[in-house]
């Protein structure tokens, strides 16, 4: 009915701007919230959830304290709802949205056939033109449609029919595709009153911490991905997921890593159930850890506890190693990598970059200050700057001829007098990387240089002389 | 109790209050007499805090700070066990000039953060970790609480923990460069012309003028150094030092706070 026709019945009626994203977000939401009752929750079309709670009734005392449990948290809330509890998806569904009963509505299991062979067609979940198909033809209950032969439903009206009728039935699985992805061990804590106190979220986590850990410890297997979820009494959910370098089972490292970001957790008006999920997990055997000596405990790991912890505040990009590759390029010459906790740490035989240390200037060239020109070739590698700059940063520089460094140049708003130089050093692009051709500064002329006050420079000149475009000049680093 | 009973008490507590950091961990020697000399205990305090200054436009870099925490590091990982981590807040370190000091990049473990409360978070961490044998942070403001807690830390695990100062720019490093900290030692590190080869034109030996500011139980000093290289073990070498200016005299030892 257009809204024209509708105010022109009722001149009162309250409207609003239908918001299919904002209905969504807010359904989306209430899927999240329904997992203090179960791991695999989803939204189910625009006006359901689905909550899948095979295994986990009994902890709430049953499904009908469950259904009594979440009727009044949701009723608190404001939230018009019909619950329904069957043996399938497709069962609970119909029963919801058409079954005659009060909420909750109850399917005693095995109960399907019987339960559902009164209710209309449009329980079946099936498009408005096969209901339609169905309806034309005198076929208007589930009831109905049962004792039919299968193929004549297929044959006219799709093959849709028969699985829905199969799904609803119990006689053809229909996995529910949870939220999330389901965890693989999983503990929560519900408070009668909620909680909203910094020391008390702490205590709610070491607790579910230490119950989670000792199930762990039993099937051998240690956590790579936590997740630690705050049900606020608002509905809203605040998580803190975190990862750990190596499978871990040790409290002491899990808390401290929770710890760090409790901050980050806005109770709002109060938190009234924290679950606390382990995702990925991988064998740990016995031996590895130390349960017996607290202060020992964390010695196990080396470092990685320590990485762990600044990777999960500072962001895993954050933390890196220094590795020499096989590049002339200064920029690739020396690679950051994340780290890896099992390289064994300490004094090991040293890196490549120790054995090739043997820094000497390489070729000496004629400075404009005087001197007379020299070149001298050798074998070793020449110095590089302790800081690179990356970018490398432009300079107006000033210089005589065309091979020459530069004799004076500014950079940074300061200008500096080159005194004394080395180079140049050509360093080309490795033309055999795809990325790396025809760029603009594909081959650069490297000077170490020194001004007045004893500051030592490694400059560049990129482009050639004679070319279209005069050479720019770039300090690359700073030399110590 | 009588008050002639108090007394040895007190001065027991005045001693070990007094007492220079160089004695709980052991110092890590220079090699290099005159330096040696300036410093309680003959050495670096290990298990200390140690604040390293550039100058003359080094202060936004921090490029003569770094090798000079590289050369010292480096000897330090030659003596033990562990890591070093290294927190900075823009990825500028270059692996193949911290080996040419003696420091190898494969020891380090580098930290990025922007600010400056995560950098000093980021050392307090490593020095409370196991596998850690030294940590660097690069700051550039630092409140005087800060650094008393880095020193409490570095004093308790026996790591060794190196500030080194970066600022913006030279206004920022006029305001911060002589505010009071824990630190154990100050030092100050700049550049000066390098010492030419043997007649040769080009960039010579590199030299540094090291300055001790500040150093608890010692006294300020400053020599002219060059830096060694050709060697694969990298010290400071004195030997200019006694040939220009001098050292500043050493051989008095107080012993304050």
């Amino acid at each position: 009915m257009p809204l024209a026709d509708a105010l022109s019945f009722l001149p009162g009626l309250a409207t609003a701007a239908a918001e299919p994203a904002e209905d969504a977000a807010a359904l989306r939401r209430l899927a999240e919230w329904c997992s203090r009752y179960s791991p695999w929750t989803a939204p189910d079309g625009t006006d359901g959830v689905r909550i899948e709670i095979t295994g986990s009734a009994h902890l709430w005392g049953g499904e009908r304290a469950l259904a009594a449990d979440l009727t009044a948290r949701l009723d608190r809330r404001h939230i018009a709802t019909r619950i329904a509890i069957a043996d399938t998806l497709g069962a609970a569904w119909a029963t919801a949205r058409f079954a005659a009963g009060k909420s909750p509505v109850i399917l005693p299991p095995g109960d399907c056939r019987n339960a559902l062979a009164p209710l209309p067609v449009e329980a079946l979940r099936l498009d408005p033109a096969t209901t339609q198909g169905l309806r034309r033809v005198g076929l208007k209950r589930v009831g109905d449609l049962s004792a039919m032969p299968r193929d004549a439903l297929t044959s006219r009206f799709g093959e849709m029919v028969a699985r829905r009728l199969d799904q609803t039935q119990g006689d053809s699985p229909e996995p529910l595709s949870p939220l999330g992805e389901a965890p693989t061990r999983r503990v929560r804590l519900s408070f009668a009153e909620p909680i909203a106190d910094p020391a008390d979220l702490l205590r709610a986590t070491e607790r579910l911490v230490e119950d989670l850990v000792p199930r762990l410890a039993r099937e051998r297997i240690g956590a790579r991905r936590l997740d630690l979820a705050f049900h606020r009494v608002d509905g809203r959910v605040e998580r803190i997921r975190l990862g750990t370098a190596r499978p871990s089972r040790e409290p002491r490292h899990l808390v401290a890593l929770f710890k760090e970001r409790l901050d980050t957790v806005d109770p709002g008006l109060g938190i009234e159930d924290v679950i606390l999920a382990a995702f990925a997990v991988e064998p740990l055997h016995p031996e590895q850890i130390e349960f017996a000596d607290g202060a020992q405990g964390e010695r196990t790991g080396g470092i990685a506890p320590l990485l762990d912890r600044l990777c999960n505040r500072l962001g895993l990009a954050a933390v890196s190693r220094l590795e020499p590759r096989e590049s002339h390029i200064p920029e690739r010459a020396s690679v950051r990598v994340s780290p890896s906790p099992t390289q064994p740490c300490g004094l090991g035989p040293p890196s490549p970059a120790m054995r090739e240390r043997v820094p000497s200037a390489a070729r000496r060239v004629r400075v404009p200050q005087g001197g007379e020109g020299l070149v001298r070739r050798g074998s070793a590698k020449p110095p590089r700057p302790i800081r690179l700059f990356e970018p490398p940063e432009p300079v107006e520089a000033f210089w005589l001829l065309p091979d020459d460094p530069p004799f004076r140049f500014t950079w940074r708003r300061r200008r500096h007098r080159v005194t004394r130089a080395d180079g140049p050093e050509r360093i080309a692009d490795e033309w055999w990387r795809p990325e790396g051709s025809g760029a603009g500064n594909a081959v650069r002329d490297y000077y170490r240089v020194e001004d007045e006050e004893g500051r030592r420079f490694w400059l560049f000149r990129a482009g050639f002389h004679g070319a279209d475009r005069p050479p720019c000049w770039f300090v690359h680093g700073v030399f110590s | 109790m009588t008050e002639r009973g108090h007394l040895p008490e007190l001065r027991e507590r005045i001693r070990r209050i007094e007492r220079p950091t160089a004695a709980i961990h052991g110092v890590l020697p220079f090699g290099i007499a005159a330096i040696d000399r300036a410093l309680p205990g003959g050495g670096l305090a290990r298990g200390a805090l140690h604040e390293i200054l550039g100058m003359g436009g080094d202060e936004e870099d921090g490029a003569l700070a770094a090798a000079f925490a590289a050369g010292i590091l480096g000897r330090l990982m030659a003596t033990g066990n562990g890591m070093v981590l290294w927190s900075l807040p823009r990825p500028d370190l270059y692996g193949s000039a911290l080996a040419a000091h003696g420091l190898d990049p494969a020891h380090i473990v580098l930290v990025r953060a922007s600010r400056d409360p995560e950098i000093l978070w980021a050392m307090e961490e490593g020095l409370r970790a196991p596998g850690i044998a030294a940590v660097v942070g690069e700051v550039g403001t630092l409140a005087a609480v800060a650094s008393r807690r880095l020193q409490l830390a570095a004093e308790r695990s026996c790591i060794t923990a190196f500030l080194l100062r970066r600022w913006r720019d030279g206004g920022q490093a006029a305001r911060e460069r002589n505010l009071p900290n824990a630190a154990v030692t100050r030092w100050r590190i700049a550049a000066l012309p390098s010492q030419p080869l043997r007649g040769e034109p080009g960039v010579g030996h590199p030299r540094w003028r090291v300055e001790l500011l500040r150093c608890r139980g010692g006294e300020p000093a400053c020599w002219e150094v060059e830096v060694a290289d050709a060697t694969g073990h990298v010290s400071l070498a004195a030997a200019l030092a006694d040939r220009s200016a001098a050292p500043v005299s050493t051989e008095k030892f107080r012993r304050t706070g």
